[in-house]
């Protein structure tokens, strides 16, 4: 991950590899891109970041210096239906299953304030992987409910990365929700693409079965022989299919940062009908092209691009079929546009 | 309202009557004569806190006598046999960096241990680490530790086998009690702790 | 010292007077006390040498501390009125859903009798002195509330305090004795709220949790790692992270307190 970097990032958009070339060489030892003293790190201006819900992503950054990104995250407990029968109380970053989607830049400095609702029963505190420094932040933000800790870390390292809480016991807090993604643009930028969307799966453990009428208390004995009842894409059975799918039309590329919050299962990341163009292996800087099917582990993430060829339904699954087929992970990406027959047709006999 | 009206010429009086001029020393005078105190504490100084700790010299003193300096601050217990040798010997270096200008902070280690750590014990130890008179070593009852290490954010439990796990944490106090400054951990880089003893000399 | 506080206290009280009581009237019955029989206590978190804890017998209150019991307190106390109080013992939250100084009010009489909430710890301490008792140790507190449920559904007592920790708060809390009674006779050790205890920060904790069953030779004077007595028990995790992450002069909504006393 560490090799490449920010070269095949800048070789697929021209405009900004202007900008790199001006902000120095990144090429070779890699590093060197995040050596500190290698980086664009004089930060001018603040900024307040904007922070999305799934499926939608924060709007490419304009800015070109680093500057000090305010983010506050609202922890929130809430009963919210994680099937059309069943209710669960969700652990959240922002009110939603996933939280917040953050985006900032490679040399930001970022003011980072965890708010713990005042109505939260517990504890909480949150571990960004794209920290460095103690405990991924965990350490310095233990919140009690209705009071706040703050502190500020240097985004070193380009990429797309999750967060998580890490109060003990650390399972529990993960399976009832708490994680989010955090996306560490490189210096020189991301590619630019039509559509960018944001998915997040976890796997959940409830005392009835799948789909069992009224609210459901978190099973331990599930958790612990890794037998979740739930494996969802945005932490609610259909929330990616009929009304909430993706859409996109023919001729865009399309790129979706998926992350993978577990706290079990590891993701075979599929869309049936689709061949990943680009896949920014493990959320990294490495690029792979022409993948089926990415591994995407728990507590890691990884982003795909895809240029939409034809029109239809491609369904986003995790390939452990079983998972899609029973237990929730699944998903639609709906494509709309002119046919393209020298691609795909049926034919009928 | 109305009673914080008539509080201010009374509090005042108190002020007045008792005015001293105390040697700027740590726990020179005795519990009564800091009466003076009262009002110039700000809210937020660790001074406030009530209970009466007793040095290795074995006089009865209250957190407030410590005013007029900066203070370094940490809590350890003397049968420690690992990380609170360290940690005086933290507060030692702090002390030695400082020179000359040492003499005008206290340097107080308060002992969780209200079982052993009896001024005698403390007076030994206090020779054994060759702590020089900068230093204050107190000892308190339960209530009075366990309240000071809540003010620091120390934490800190007492073993079955009578000894202390806790956390290793100096901090620094302005010439009110306010806690300003706090480092956390054994063999810790105290620079800025330096910068900040230096800037409330100033 | 003693002569300067008393003669505040003194000048104050001429002063309360004046103000008038709104609100919760009633004398402070002697608030029944539960003995709990001594034994030996293995912490949650321990050194992995170390022999349990043994704890005498002592009385604890049967129920956690009501409002209407704290305006008491606060009454016979100015310096713990909500408007006067220091922020170094209280922070900005401390009773903050009562009417005023000396009134819960009107609008909360259905909260006269449940649990004191939005209270630091050293408002705590210093209620539990002025009653002549003082606050349960975690090792108290925890043994005391290990004892068996006798009314409730759960067949476990960690289901029931599962459950309870992942509901969100009520609206309202309810008042004391709505929850359980367990075999020693006390009410809604789990399931109301959560309760101060004196050495609550004896939690040895770097607040990122996943540190402490790891070895952390700095950390820790006698030996080598904290060890868990059960890996699996996550409702005592649960109880010993939120405690691990207060500070004293913090006021919680769900976080009140009852005392203990030491058996003559």
């Amino acid at each position: 991950m560490k090799a490449k970097s920010l070269r095949i990032f800048s070789l697929s958009a021209i405009v900004l590899a202007a900008l790199a070339i001006q902000t120095g060489c990144k090429q070779g030892n890699g590093n060197q891109d995040y050596d500190l003293s290698k980086i664009d790190t004089v930060v001018t201006g603040t900024v307040t970041a904007e922070l999305t819900d799934a499926p939608n992503v924060p709007k490419p950054l304009t800015y070109t210096s680093p500057k000090r990104v305010m983010v506050k995250l609202d922890v929130i407990e809430k009963v919210m239906n994680i099937s059309d029968s069943s209710q669960y109380t969700f652990w959240t970053f922002g009110g939603h299953v996933p939280g917040k989607f953050i985006r900032v830049r490679q040399g930001d400095l970022v003011d980072f304030t965890l708010y713990n609702h005042p109505d939260s029963k517990l504890t909480h505190n949150i571990d960004l992987h794209a920290v460095t420094g103690p405990g991924g932040g965990a350490e310095a933000s233990s919140t009690a409910p209705g009071q706040s800790t703050h502190f500020q870390f240097r985004a070193l390292v380009p990429g797309l990365f999750i967060y998580h809480c890490a109060t003990a016991p650390v399972p529990l807090h993960i399976a009832n929700g708490m994680y989010g993604m955090i996306l560490v643009e490189p210096q020189s930028g991301m590619p630019k693409v039509d559509k960018e969307y944001y998915v997040m799966q976890g796997d959940f453990y409830t005392k009835g079965k799948f789909d069992a009428p009224g609210l459901q208390d978190f099973d331990e004995e599930k958790a612990l022989a890794e037998n979740p009842d739930y494996v969802l894409f945005n932490g609610k059975v259909r929330s990616l299919v009929g009304k909430g799918a993706l859409t996109a039309k023919v001729g865009q590329t399309v790129r979706l940062y998926v992350g993978n919050g577990g706290p079990n299962m590891v993701s075979s990341f599929h869309v049936i009908g689709e061949i990943f163009d680009k896949v920014y292996q493990e959320g990294g800087s490495e690029v792979n092209r022409g993948v089926q099917t990415t591994l995407i582990p728990s507590g890691g993430a990884s982003i795909v691009d895809m240029k939409m060829e034809v029109p239809g339904t491609f369904v986003l699954v995790d390939h452990s079929i079983f998972r899609a087929f029973n237990k929730g992970a699944i998903g639609q990406l709906k494509v709309s546009g002119k046919e393209d027959p020298s691609i795909f047709k049926p034919i009928k006999n | 309202m109305a009673m914080k009206k008539n509080m201010i010429p009374l509090l005042l009086f108190f002020f007045l009557v008792a005015c001293d001029s105390q040697p700027k020393s740590a726990f020179t005078g005795s519990v009564e004569s800091k009466v003076s105190a009262v009002g110039t504490i700000p809210q937020e100084s660790i001074f406030n806190l009530t209970d009466t700790f007793t040095t290795q010299d074995n006089k009865e003193v209250s957190l407030n006598q410590l005013e007029g300096k900066p203070t370094v601050m940490a809590m350890i217990f003397t049968h420690c046999t690992y990380a609170c040798p360290r940690l005086t010997a933290d507060v030692q270096n702090i002390e030695k960096k400082l020179g000359k200008k040492a003499e005008d902070v206290n340097f107080v280690l308060v002992s969780f241990d209200s079982e052993r750590d009896f001024p005698t014990r403390l007076n030994e130890f206090k020779k054994e680490m060759f702590l020089d008179n900068n230093f204050t070593l107190l000892h308190g009852d339960d209530d009075a530790v366990r309240t000071l290490s809540v003010l620091l954010n120390v934490q800190f439990q007492k073993n079955s086998d009578g000894d202390f796990s806790h956390s290793n944490i100096i901090s620094v106090l302005d010439k009110k009690g306010d806690l300003v400054f706090q480092k956390e951990g054994i063999n810790a880089d105290h620079t800025a702790t330096l910068e900040q003893i230096n800037d409330l000399l100033k | 010292m003693m002569i300067r506080n008393s003669a505040i206290l003194i000048i104050l009280f001429s002063f309360t007077f004046s103000t008038g009581f709104v609100g919760g009237e009633r004398n402070y019955a002697e608030k029944k006390m539960v003995r709990i029989p001594g034994g030996n206590f293995t912490p949650f978190f321990r050194l992995p040498n170390s022999q349990p804890i043994h704890l005498k017998p002592f009385l604890m209150d049967e129920t956690a501390v009501t409002n209407q019991e704290f305006l008491e307190f606060v009454k016979a106390n100015p310096q713990w009125r909500r408007s006067r109080v220091n922020r170094l013992f209280a922070d900005s939250n401390y009773l903050k859903y009562w009417e005023s100084d000396l009134s819960v009010g009107e609008k909360n009489k259905v909260l006269y009798n449940s649990p004191v909430v939005y209270v630091s710890w050293f408002a705590a301490r210093a209620y539990a002195k002025w009653r002549g008792k003082r606050l349960p140790s975690v090792a108290e507190w925890e043994m005391a509330g290990e004892a068996r449920p006798l009314n409730t559904k759960y067949k476990k007592l960690t289901d029931l305090i599962l459950a309870w920790y992942q509901k969100p708060n009520p609206k309202v809390l309810p008042p004391v004795k709505s929850t359980y009674k367990n075999a020693y006779g006390l009410y809604d050790m789990h399931g109301l709220v959560w309760e101060w205890t004196f050495d609550f920060n004896s939690f040895i904790k770097s607040g990122d949790s996943r540190a402490n069953t790891q070895d952390e030779l700095q950390l820790f004077c006698a030996s080598s790692s904290l060890y868990v007595k059960d890996k699996d028990d996550y409702a005592s995790f649960l109880r010993y992270s939120y405690r691990g992450s207060l500070k004293g002069n913090f006021c919680i909504g769900n976080l009140g307190f009852r005392c203990a006393k030491d058996l003559k």
